[in-house]
């Protein structure tokens, strides 16, 4: 009687999961996005590039571990709203606009809204870049002085391209749905 | 015919020589300063050769210069429609917070807190003619 109990308990919970991430909860704002792939690729060397300047001695390494932390939370960021409205790009290039598209149209909301904040997270990234490239010109170690360079142009490319580009997707799909 | 200079004369004038002098002076020592400043902070993202942008635009001319007038380089909106153009007062407010001075500037910079380095940063970019 315990054992059926608790089956059958098992398979109500089931039932309510294969619910909850039906249709409706995949077209949420969350973390079930994916994000452009040659972005992705960009974040995951940028941690392995990072990861291995942490291991470097004395202030190069100390700056590199501070430098991971923003990356890993501004990344997080990105995969989280900022990003994901990018994969819709080869579709509204196509002139393709589909109502199961409207998560996007709220990501691109949410970064217009937060966008202060996303640029007081850039400057605390430049800064920990500047601390790094200090750091590394001290210590003549020119891997970390380039990484630290690129990175600042990276967040350029954010403030420039990235997060322009989806407000103008936000804009599109606000004059495009229903 | 000579008529001797009177010595109160040679004192005030050897006076205002000594403040210019020391003045000049002074202002050396805070653009070199500056150029640390500059070094540590400012180059990862800006050159002071004409020409050369990077992250950032050139800074070579850039005292008296119309903000977002730098030839090749992509401005913000904001920027090019700032009508600022640089002197020591909004370069000290710019480089102190670039959004309180040009909101939706893309200069990802909180700002140089440090009055002094302010200063002696923009001695150093007063040099740059």
């Amino acid at each position: 009687m315990g054992t059926r109990t608790t089956t059958i308990a098992s398979m109500l919970i089931l039932w309510a999961m294969i619910l909850s991430i039906g249709p409706g909860a995949a077209q949420s704002v969350g973390p079930a996005h994916v994000i452009p792939n040659s972005l992705r690729i960009e974040h995951e060397e940028a941690i392995e590039q990072l990861n291995a300047l942490a291991k470097h001695r004395g202030a190069v390494g100390e700056e590199a571990r501070k430098l991971i932390v923003l990356f890993k939370r501004h990344h997080a960021r990105e995969r989280e709203y900022i990003l994901p409205p990018l994969t819709l790009l080869p579709a509204l290039a196509r002139g393709e606009v589909t109502p199961d598209m409207r998560w996007a149209l709220e990501m691109a909301e949410r970064v217009k809204a937060d966008s202060e904040e996303i640029y007081r997270e850039h400057t605390e990234i430049t800064d920990a870049c500047n601390a790094l490239r200090a750091a590394a010109v001290r210590n003549h170690d020119h891997v970390a002085k380039e990484f630290a360079e690129q990175a600042v142009a990276d967040s350029l490319n954010d403030m420039e391209l990235l997060e322009p580009t989806v407000l103008v997707i936000g804009e599109v799909l606000r004059s495009k749905l229903p | 015919m000579s008529r001797s200079v009177s010595p109160f004369v040679l004192a005030f004038a050897a006076m205002i020589a000594s403040a210019l002098l020391g003045a000049a002076s002074a202002n050396a020592q805070n653009a070199d300063n500056g150029r640390q400043v500059f070094r540590q902070i400012c180059s990862i993202c800006h050159e002071v050769a004409a020409g050369r942008n990077r992250v950032g635009p050139s800074l070579f001319g850039v005292v008296g210069r119309k903000a977002g007038t730098e030839p090749d380089f992509h401005y913000s909106d904001e920027m090019k429609n700032s009508g600022i153009t640089w002197d020591e007062p909004t370069l000290d407010r710019f480089i102190a917070g670039p959004r309180g001075v040009v909101p939706g500037t893309r200069m990802a910079y909180a700002g140089l807190k440090d009055e002094q380095k302010r200063h002696d940063l923009i001695a150093y970019l007063a040099t740059l003619h």
